[in-house]
């Protein structure tokens, strides 16, 4: 029921292209899940609604939380497609120079990937004090979704680098590739 | 610390940092330079502009259309279509636009609708004799309906910046503006399907094939009327109808046309996601950029030149429209909403222009930097479908850009186009 896998090109070494294709399985199996989950529960409650005027209270909380979790869980997943919007005109207008404007752009997001993975895990210790209005939950572990999300990005952007920066190699199959995420 | 931001993210963004990494960064920069503002400031902001009940609109009509479009939805829908104008000169091009418009009312954003239906009709113009440039530049000029067109991943971004807006206004909003573009586009097909002789397609459908053609393509048009007159008419709020539209599309692909297989679904699901996740960490980031802004007194400051410029609103339209087609050639429109429109729309608002009218002005104005040469989302895109390069299909496309501006002319000058509908079910 998984997706095939096809990485890109072989970076580095066996151990790491075998971890790589085991990264790549569950990251996408935990979107699809929380996706799903979602839709369902978002939708159940408004048959809820329609049918016996009443609604499931932590559905409204439940679903924010998983939405910011999908978002930060897919941004490493989408950086490892090239699906991210930017502006490559001055790689195009400069190919000769190309390579070392990606390198420079890689380290740049590579800092800053960095820094908010400091400032994620720290916001989080926070905020953990703090419960949610519904659920009550630690409002920290709603936010752990940053850190983890950024730590997923330095893992994708490190994995990738070396064919990207040479090369542009991005992933890319059958059902989704950099301009399906460009399309909005 | 204002200077640090910009300087910082324009030098980001034209290296090549994605918009997301670019915004968060340039954040993060002005508030480091600045030295007083506690840096935890910014994960918050981050986490509050996704935290957010309405957004998810945006993953769940991006999930129905991944749904709705899996199957054979674009040929029921051609052959529809195909019955109304094809008889007409140039047929086959009125057959495209006509489909591109239905499936707007399906799906939320433009490159949807050049790459699946649109690329089908490519192919079926080329072998009717078109040129296959000429059938690339109308697939990719009418694909910009996708977000003028309700449901629209656009508008729901415009209301979650602009909250004065509300989104189901907006999207009533759009109809008209929507359906304006699409006769000029038709306009523009006819003119030079006669400069060419460009045929009417053979088909000629008999009183029986009408009705089963209509009947097999029912189900998906009640798709745009279950979420517009779900959201009109009050049953639905956007959030709610967006997920009944998932269930709908379900229910018509696996029940109706049978076309959504159950091994489809992880695919659909991962590809949905993926594009939810590449759409709201830009929301997030841009977020805590708007925050450094507002706190800096950018909108604040920059309105109040504005209105001390006295410019009339008319000169104001032309002013913001010349603006954003310059920017709008550099620059997505998702991005350009986020960064631009918490300046302009209070702006707007001061000068008595019409919120709805000067929403819907500025989300046309940026999806047609989609299809501006030179470089465009769009263009790109069906350029690789339509395989003509992207040169040959621009000489092709200027004649629809011009339609495009006078239609975009008539929406910024009269009010009417935007509010006529939304003014039928009680909005302003």
């Amino acid at each position: 029921m998984f997706p095939r896998v096809r990485a890109a090109r072989a970076q580095g070494g066996y151990r790491v292209e075998k971890f790589d294709a085991w990264l790549i399985r569950l990251n996408r199996w935990a979107l699809q899940w929380i996706l799903a989950a979602m839709a369902l529960m978002v939708f159940a409650n408004v048959v809820l609604r329609l049918t016996t005027d009443t609604s499931i209270l932590w559905v409204e909380e439940m679903s924010r939380f998983l939405m910011i979790w999908l978002t930060f869980l897919g941004a490493g997943l989408v950086l490892r497609y090239g699906g991210h919007i930017g502006i490559d005109n001055l790689q195009e207008a400069f190919p000769r120079q190309a390579k070392l404007i990606r390198g420079v752009v890689f380290a740049l997001m590579l800092a800053f990937f960095v820094f908010m993975l400091i400032m994620g895990i720290r916001y989080s210790i926070f905020t953990w004090g703090q419960t949610t209005a519904a659920m009550e939950i630690p409002v920290g572990a709603v936010y752990l979704a940053m850190p983890v999300g950024f730590a997923l990005l330095i893992l994708h952007a490190l994995i990738m680098m070396r064919g990207y920066v040479r090369e542009k190699a991005v992933l890319a199959d059958a059902e989704f590739d950099a301009e399906s995420a460009a399309s909005i | 610390m204002i200077t640090v931001l910009f300087i910082g993210i324009v030098v980001l963004l034209f290296i090549g940092v994605p918009v997301a990494f670019a915004l968060g960064g340039g954040a993060l920069l002005a508030v480091v330079w600045q030295g007083t503002i506690p840096l935890i400031a910014l994960p918050k902001y981050m986490f509050s502009g996704i935290d957010i009940f309405a957004i998810m609109a945006v993953p769940f009509f991006i999930l129905a259309a991944e749904l709705m479009t899996g199957g054979a939805l674009s040929e029921v829908l051609l052959r529809f279509a195909s019955q109304f104008v094809g008889r007409f000169r140039g047929g086959l091009g009125h057959t495209n636009i006509l489909t591109l418009t239905f499936f707007s009312g399906i799906s939320g954003s433009a490159l949807a609708d050049a790459a699946g239906p649109g690329a089908i009709m490519i192919r079926m113009m080329r072998k009717d004799g078109y040129h296959p440039e000429y059938a690339a530049a109308l697939t990719a000029a009418t694909a910009i309906l996708g977000p003028i067109i309700p449901p629209s991943i656009s508008m729901i971004v415009y209301c979650l910046v602009y909250p004065e807006v509300s989104p189901v206004a907006l999207m009533l909003a759009g109809v008209v503006p929507g359906l304006l573009i699409a006769l000029a586009m038709m306009a523009i097909n006819h003119y030079v399907s006669t400069k060419r002789h460009y045929r009417s397609s053979d088909y000629r459908p008999s009183r029986r094939e009408f009705w089963i053609n209509t009947w097999r393509a029912l189900p998906a048009l009640l798709m745009p009327v279950l979420i517009l007159g779900g959201i009109a008419s009050g049953a639905f709020t956007p959030t709610e109808a967006s997920v009944v539209a998932v269930f709908y599309a379900i229910f018509a692909g696996r029940v109706i046309y049978r076309t959504l297989t159950w091994d489809k679904l992880p695919g659909i699901l991962s590809r949905s996601a993926l594009m939810t996740a590449s759409v709201l960490i830009i929301v997030s980031m841009s977020a805590a950029f708007a925050w450094v802004l507002t706190v800096s007194r950018v909108p604040q400051d920059l309105s109040a030149w504005i209105v001390g410029m006295q410019l009339s609103p008319i000169a104001f339209m032309l002013v913001v429209n010349v603006m954003l087609l310059i920017f709008g050639v550099f620059i997505e429109p998702l991005p350009g909403l986020l960064v631009l429109v918490p300046i302009l729309a209070p702006i707007a608002h001061a000068m008595g222009i019409n919120d709805l009218q000067f929403a819907i002005v500025v989300i046309v104005n940026l999806t047609m930097g989609m299809v501006t040469p030179p470089v465009g989302g769009l263009l790109a895109v069906t350029s690789v479908v339509a395989k003509v390069s992207l040169a040959s299909m621009t000489k092709e496309l200027w004649i629809f850009l011009g339609a495009q501006l006078v239609c975009l002319g008539l929406i910024s000058t009269i009010p009417w186009f935007s509010t006529v509908l939304p003014s039928m079910f009680g909005y302003k």
